[in-house]
């Protein structure tokens, strides 16, 4: 259509105008200081963790926290993965950080799968007692671990998996369900109705819908979700410390173990470079995809 | 619009989560409560002598470890509402600058993805009185200065909300720069218009406009709070003596420690009490905002 | 093609009752069109022959066969929706291809239909893209196309022109309309467009308040409304309604026009039940049914100009009574000769009004 018309008298062709000074005033100047002066304190344990693991122990002792190593050394990373000891087990964080793996990736499928099947059941069918249901769940991810945690200990040992890495994963993903499942909840309610009615007319099955409309349009949740839980099952120390059994046990408990119960002269830069390896997984993630980081951590503080 | 539907799909497909809520949820929380009532010690004991049902809570509440823990708890949430005016003293600065924001936020939010373990594990390091800020404040001049805080009991407490600010106050700004970006622009625009001071801005009009952040945010950091564990554990593992001990640290110290889980239970059934008694007030607010937008809708 | 049947529906949401006993059949092949405001019920009876909700009490049936507790998907339904309700991450062949999800079909009946489907609406060349790609006319299509490939007899339209901008709506119009030509499918189609129903319908329901007033063609409703609602409901601009008392005079009856006082003959009326001497009525009169300047017509009146409207290829002048205006339908070319104020007689054809019974407000 519009081909046929020529293009309207009113446009003009671009013309350059000088550009303006730009002006900083004082005020902006005195916030960015206050920024940058916030930034650094912030920054400042990532700092002398990363230069103390690289310190040789002659050049910690002389007390220079914050200084530059004189001379870098990577032997503190190549003891703390493969030496440092946790009570009588001497392998290093590395045993932590595999356990941690095999800890993450069953325990992620389970956590997310379950939450998502029962978010959508919830937001998109008609199901009478959501409302109740979603409220105890609601109620359910506010709860203090401590007041289940015995009773889980005891279900998991009747069920076999105390101590094994699928005890940890399962019990991250009892933890984690309501909260995931409220988070995907709300989501799929912003699904269009008509999408669904349409869906509903077209298939009418639960899974095929789930699988081939729903499942698609959830990309930027899951992101988000995935984001979260890595870094909380990552992170996690309580469960790992309670649930794990020997040579089960996850990376932080490995490490805690390693720096809090150590005896003899403590070689705090050993200690760091633990501390670091442990740190990494999840600040590469947040480095990496920083804005699906943040709207995890929201959606997980607020959705909750 | 409901959507009608008469397959059996989605309730078998609800039956796990269902199951988890009421065995792991609903069934541990009343086993706990009802443990907590028993002389259980190292197994679970289900007989009740209903004469000294409260035995254990008794015991809870003249044992000078959980009064401890219990002013922790207090100290620590006082404390760390630091995080949440410093987290939104950032993001005002930030809103209102916006050069460098997405470089700030980088780096204020970063110790979240830290686990408290390791954010621990450095602050612990850095308070080292021989080695670390105490020893370089000596070097550079200031003799008297003492950081020594996870040394002595009566400062121990204070390394610990330090440190919580520090992990912590990245969140509470994300939290705010949400609140503030959601204020309609016109605002702004009005008070630049209208000449109003910048701190007159804030103080009559954005922060009262924000109270529900600032409320969200303050129910956050105490059932964070409640829960306060492994930066326990990192930094100062309940020391010195007991004086860092916080109610989770005190019921896990009585199951794992002392092998009493009758006692440990009655500790949590406590810690439950006091997170019902933040988030009742969550509930009825965010009821109460609902039927208000819906209010205003119509 | 099915024949659809409501018998005695009614659907209520907890105490608020938005149905009740309501019958309507739709024969083989018609084009029907639910009309009326929003808030009338159209869209939920639609949905309840769709399935999407459930009836409260009445029966539906499809082609004979009792469908009210069917599933939407073993119904032997298509539908359209106001939004397309396109799946966002399908493509338009994926689009069409999950409209036959239900059905057990074979790979080469499936990619046969869609070719059908996509030739028949000029969208072939779409087949690939995500509806994001797509313009909003272009989605349409697809709406359409997905229903069409599933074979059914009976078509459900929700508001589908709703969010078309108004060339478009009239291109779609024919389009639709085209397609209930060539195919004959049996269509229910809600709208609160009188256009839309006027120029698509082979008949016309026109709703308010859960009840459905009047079933008729498009000329019956037209011409013959059965009571007020659908008398001012349909037209545009709206009938001119003037309250009335009937009085006998030997053998003519005269109504006492309350707002314009003047008496006009109505005994050339066809009633159906005749008023009686003293009778409340509300005389309707269309706007195109008025001719201005007419003395010789037996009915008529004088109403000073209040002013004229024009819209292109139509005119209106509106003249001034005790209510609302009264308006008469004229050549655009005059419409620069009538001076606000001026008084202007205007004569009507007595078998053209449209009388109801003030009371009841049927028609009589």
């Amino acid at each position: 259509m519009t081909d046929i018309l020529p293009l309207s008298p009113n446009q003009k062709a671009f013309k350059e105008y000088p550009k303006k000074p730009a002006k900083i005033k004082g005020s902006s100047i005195a916030i960015l200081i206050f920024l940058t002066m916030c930034a650094l304190f912030i920054a400042v344990p990532l700092y002398v963790m990363i230069v103390t693991s690289i310190k040789h122990m002659d050049q910690i002792r002389l007390g220079e926290i914050f200084s530059l190593p004189t001379q870098v050394t990577f032997e503190p990373w190549w003891k703390a993965w493969n030496e440092v000891c946790s009570g009588v087990q001497c392998e290093g964080v590395k045993v932590g950080f595999f356990n941690s793996l095999a800890i993450l990736f069953p325990s992620l499928i389970l956590s997310i799968g379950l939450s998502m099947v029962t978010g959508y059941a919830l937001a998109l069918w008609n199901v009478k007692w959501a409302g109740t249901f979603l409220f105890i769940l609601f109620t359910a991810a506010f709860v203090p671990f401590q007041i289940i945690m015995i009773p889980l200990i005891i279900l998991s040992g009747i069920i076999k998996v105390y101590g094994t890495i699928w005890g940890v994963a399962i019990v991250h993903a009892v933890l984690a369900m309501p909260l995931l499942t409220l988070i995907f909840r709300n989501y799929y309610k912003d699904i269009p109705n008509e999408i669904m009615s349409a869906a509903l007319m077209d298939s009418g099955s639960f899974w095929r819908i789930f699988f081939e409309i729903v499942l698609p349009m959830s990309g930027n949740i899951l992101i988000v979700v995935l984001i979260l839980q890595i870094t909380s099952i990552w992170n996690d120390f309580i469960i790992g410390l309670y649930f794990g059994g020997i040579g089960t046990k996850p990376m932080t408990v490995i490490l805690a173990n390693s720096v809090i119960t150590s005896r003899g002269e403590i070689s705090y830069n050993v200690d760091m470079a633990a501390a670091l390896l442990t740190a990494i997984p999840p600040l590469v993630i947040y480095f990496v995809l920083g804005k699906f980081f943040v709207q995890g951590i929201t959606a997980g503080a607020i959705k909750g | 619009m409901a959507i009608r539907w008469s397959h059996w799909s989605p309730r078998i497909a609800l039956v796990p989560a269902l199951v988890i809520t009421a065995v792991a949820f609903v069934g541990s929380i009343g086993w706990t409560i009802y443990i907590s009532l028993t002389r259980s010690r190292r197994f679970p004991d289900y007989t009740i002598n209903w004469d000294e049902w409260a035995r254990q809570y008794e015991r809870l509440f003249k044992d000078d470890a959980w009064a401890v823990s219990l002013k922790n708890l207090l100290v620590l949430g006082i404390g760390s509402t630091l995080a949440i005016i410093f987290g939104f003293i950032l993001a005002a600065m930030i809103e209102r600058e916006k050069r460098g924001e997405g470089f700030f936020r980088t780096i204020f939010l970063y110790p979240l993805a830290v686990s408290l373990i390791v954010a621990g594990l450095v602050w612990r390091w850095m308070f080292n009185p021989a080695l670390g800020i105490e020893n370089f404040l000596h070097q550079i001049g200031f003799a008297n200065a003492s950081f020594n805080w996870l040394a002595s009991p009566d400062t121990a407490m204070y390394g610990i909300i330090l440190a919580s600010i520090w992990h912590g106050s990245g969140f509470y700004m994300a939290l705010m720069l949400a609140g503030l970006k959601s204020i309609n622009t016109e605002i702004w625009s009005a008070a630049r218009l209208d000449g109003v001071s910048f701190w007159r801005l804030y103080i009559e009009i954005i922060i009262p406009m924000m109270r529900f952040t600032f409320l969200t945010c303050a129910i956050l950091l105490s059932l964070g709070v409640v829960k306060a564990y492994d930066i326990i554990v990192a930094m100062t593992n309940g020391g010195p003596g007991s004086s860092t001990w916080m109610p989770a640290f005190f019921a896990l110290n009585a199951y794992a420690g002392r092998s009493n889980i009758a006692y440990a239970s009655a500790a949590a059934v406590i810690m439950l009490l006091i997170t019902a008694a933040i988030f009742i007030p969550l509930v009825l607010i965010t009821a109460w905002r609902v039927r208000r937008q819906e209010a205003i809708a119509q | 093609m099915p024949r659809v049947e409501f018998q005695n529906i009614a659907k209520q949401y907890g105490r608020v009752t938005v149905l009740d006993e309501l019958n309507l059949s739709v024969e083989d092949g018609e084009f029907l069109v639910l009309l009326g405001p929003s808030g009338c019920g159209k869209t939920t009876l639609l949905n309840l022959l769709a399935g999407l909700i459930e009836v409260t009490a009445g029966k539906i049936s499809i082609d004979g066969n009792e469908v009210t507790n069917l599933d939407p998907k073993d119904r032997g339904l298509a539908m359209v929706f106001q939004s397309y309700a396109l799946y966002p991450t399908k493509t338009v062949r994926g689009n069409l291809k999950f409209g036959l999800s239900a059905q057990k079909l074979d790979r080469a009946e499936i990619d046969r239909r869609v070719d059908w489907a996509a030739k028949l609406l000029q969208i072939e060349p779409l087949l690939d893209r995500k509806p994001s790609q797509l313009s909003g006319g272009q989605r349409q299509r697809v709406a359409i196309g997905r229903a069409l490939v599933k074979n059914v007899g009976v078509f459900l339209f929700d508001e589908p022109l709703s969010n078309l901008d108004a060339k478009l709506r009239t291109e779609m119009r024919l389009e639709i309309k085209r397609l209930h030509d060539e195919l004959r499918h049996t269509i229910v189609y809600v709208t609160h467009d009188q256009v839309e129903a006027m120029t698509m319908a082979t008949k016309i329901a026109v709703m308010d308040g859960g009840v459905i007033q009047q079933v008729g063609t498009p000329d019956e409703i037209y011409e013959t409304p059965a009571n007020l609602f659908v008398a001012q409901f349909i037209g545009s601009p709206s009938m001119n309604m003037l309250r009335a008392k009937v009085a006998r005079d030997g053998e003519r009856l005269l109504a006492n026009l309350e707002d314009a006082s003047a008496s006009i003959d109505i005994s050339g009326h066809p009633f159906a039940q005749p008023p009686k001497d003293g009778d409340q009525i509300v005389v309707g009169l269309r706007p195109e049914h008025g001719l201005v300047d007419a003395s010789d017509l037996p009915a008529s009146l004088e109403l000073p100009v209040q002013y004229a409207e024009k819209t292109g290829s139509d005119a209106t002048l509106f003249l001034k009574t005790g209510s609302k205006p009264f308006a008469v339908r004229i050549e655009p070319s005059q419409a620069a000769n009538y001076q606000t104020g001026a008084a202007v007689r205007v004569g009507f054809a007595t078998e053209k009004f449209n009388i109801f019974d003030a009371q009841s407000g049927r028609r009589i």
